[in-house]
């Protein structure tokens, strides 16, 4: 349903087309540009927070034996440095991309909704701050692992209360920034761009906010139902109260399996936008891409069950989650096939984009087939618990929705600032991210199926070597990261003019290359005819 | 649309936005007291 703009949407006060002065431009933010910036900006501090405490735990794992910190340490960092990943780098540095690009993409001036954008944006920061304080309340922050399952989360301390109050501000927020992408895509496209003109990193998100509307909600239900149990005494979760801790995982994964999808669809968007603009040949199969997009968004909601095998569950039950989730790979293997096919024959150029864009494309299949492996019933069992399962989602959120993140900024960068980045310097941070993420990563395949459990901060010695090799890796990856944070303020500093094309003798085809480098406050100020 | 507040000036797009947003603010309502309603009832049997 596309529909025009009328002449008085599109008009601006001209004499106002100026953002505010000072902080006001940013406490007060409407535009959709400022706040992208902000969540970029936000997303990134939480990417180091979050990636110090993975630094810790791979200091202790470097070898076996407790060195550096006590055990319950250990598990704060283990549940922490996924909370702050997932919720406070991936999805708000989803959300920052969403907001910069999908007005541009779309002929829109701005979002929708710009003060409920001011104010999805503005929880964040209190939500991470009240989770990030619980290290300092009596009893330390949560342990008891990301997913909170019951009874053990029930035992965490006074940071209880803290940490579901944050999350519930991460989830209000994450519905709010659903909200604004669905309604601004489905009013206020400009003339003549229907649904199947529309570039694949607004559908992409456009799939991933319906999703968010359906799942962040039950999340929010869920710890709600935790907080009474642990204040109001009711039993949703206590099995001696009559309850069943284990529809506390049916809940959670109804709520946790589509995450992964949330983290992950928008970085086929970008991926899709990349890699005809690299291959300079039209994506193909676009039309298919998006069917796959709402095929793999679907089947999303009904796999959970691979994350509960060894819960134990009807054998019938067991076949369908199985036969389900391996029925996933079938919309991803198209979305492989048609980036692999676009890229055949094309003239291809290796710009820092498209670097991280060709080793999402590898390395995210390893977590694919990993993913595929998991599957397996039986062979889960064996696997589940292990560090198998931590290198497979690793691979799928690092080289994955990680890297789809830094090939979309190394891809719009230009456009945003007007400047051109350090090439050398964008292609060492590749190659340094792309090496040592394997070095830390690949190795936990080998542990995970020699027997290593995962969430533990000591081992036995067999394990000694890989996880010392892993830990080299993460910190080198680590440190190649501090790269990324140089090479945008420089950009943004000054650097070669960028065009309005930015990428000279390509032919992208989002609406976003049609304004100059960098476009002007107020996208469009006449809605554009798409022909 | 106003440049400082990016406040939407057409009318009947304005509508159509808060119809959408409203709808969709339900829906995630619907889906979070739903699924306590559904527990509640789980617990009772």
């Amino acid at each position: 349903m596309a529909h025009a703009h009328s002449s008085d949407t599109a008009q601006h006060d001209d004499h106002h087309d100026q953002p505010a002065t000072g902080i006001k431009r940013w406490l007060f933010a409407t535009n959709h540009k400022d706040i992208g910036t902000m969540y970029l900006v936000f997303s990134l501090i939480m990417f180091f927070i979050g990636g110090a405490m993975a630094m810790i735990i791979r200091a202790e794992l470097f070898k076996p034996g407790l060195q550096l910190v006590d055990p319950v340490f250990f598990n704060q960092m283990t549940t922490n440095h996924a909370l702050i990943m997932i919720f406070g780098a991936v999805m708000p540095a989803f959300v920052g991309l969403a907001n910069w690009m999908i007005p541009m993409q779309i002929g829109a001036p701005d979002m929708a909704l710009p003060r409920m954008n001011n104010f999805s944006f503005w929880i964040l920061p209190f939500a991470f701050t009240l989770l990030l304080s619980t290290l300092l309340v009596p009893g330390g922050m949560a342990a008891g692992g990301w997913t909170l399952y019951p009874p053990l989360s029930l035992q965490t301390g006074d940071s209880f209360p803290m940490l579901i109050f944050a999350i519930h501000m991460m989830g209000a927020s994450s519905i709010m920034g659903a909200i604004n992408v669905i309604v601004t895509i489905m009013n206020m496209r400009a003339p003549g761009m229907n649904l199947l003109k529309m570039p694949l990193f607004a559908w992409s998100w456009l799939i991933t906010a319906y999703l968010l509307i359906a799942v962040m909600p039950v999340l929010a239900g869920a710890v709600t139902m935790l907080l009474t149990d642990h204040f109001f005494k009711t039993s949703f979760f206590n099995a001696a109260g009559g309850g069943d801790p284990v529809m506390f995982e049916h809940i959670f994964w109804f709520f946790g399996h589509p995450e992964v999808y949330i983290m992950v669809l928008p970085a086929f968007g970008i991926i899709s936008e990349i890699l005809p603009t690299f291959s300079r040949k039209p994506l193909f199969g676009a039309t298919s891409m998006i069917y796959a997009i709402a095929s793999i968004a679907f089947l999303s909601f009904i796999v959970w069950g691979h994350h509960m095998f060894a819960d134990g569950m009807p054998v019938a039950a067991q076949l369908f989650y199985m036969m389900a989730t391996m029925l996933i790979a079938v919309p991803t293997g198209v979305k492989v096939f048609n980036w692999t096919a676009t890229m055949w024959r094309g003239s291809l150029s290796f710009e820092p984009p498209m670097l991280f864009a060709i080793a999402f494309l590898f390395l995210f299949s390893i977590g694919g087939f990993s993913g595929l492996m998991l599957a397996i019933v039986p062979a889960d069992f064996q696997y589940n618990q292990t560090y198998f399962v931590v290198a497979h989602f690793h691979y799928v959120l690092v080289p994955g929705a990680i890297f789809g993140i830094m090939a979309g900024v190394y891809y719009w960068l230009p456009k945003w600032t007007g400047h051109m980045y350090n090439m050398t310097l964008a292609k060492w941070h590749f190659w340094l991210s792309a090496i040592f993420v394997n070095v830390l990563f690949f190795p936990q395949h080998f542990l995970g199926l020699a027997g290593m459990p995962r969430r533990i901060p000591d081992y036995a010695v067999q394990f000694t070597d890989w996880n010392m090799v892993s830990s080299i890796g993460g910190f080198a990856f680590g440190l190649a990261q501090i790269l990324f944070p140089m090479i945008i303020v420089q950009c943004i500093r000054g650097g070669k003019k960028a065009s309005s094309l930015v990428w000279e003798g390509t032919h992208p085809t989002g609406l976003e290359w049609t304004l100059p480098s960098p476009p002007p406050y107020h996208s469009f100020t006449t809605a554009p005819e798409v022909p | 649309m106003n440049a400082q507040t990016s406040q939407i000036r057409d009318a009947l797009m304005k509508r159509r936005v808060r119809k959408g947003a409203l709808g969709l603010a339900m829906l995630a309502l619907a889906f979070y007291f739903g699924f306590i309603a559904l527990l509640v009832l789980h617990s009772r049997h």
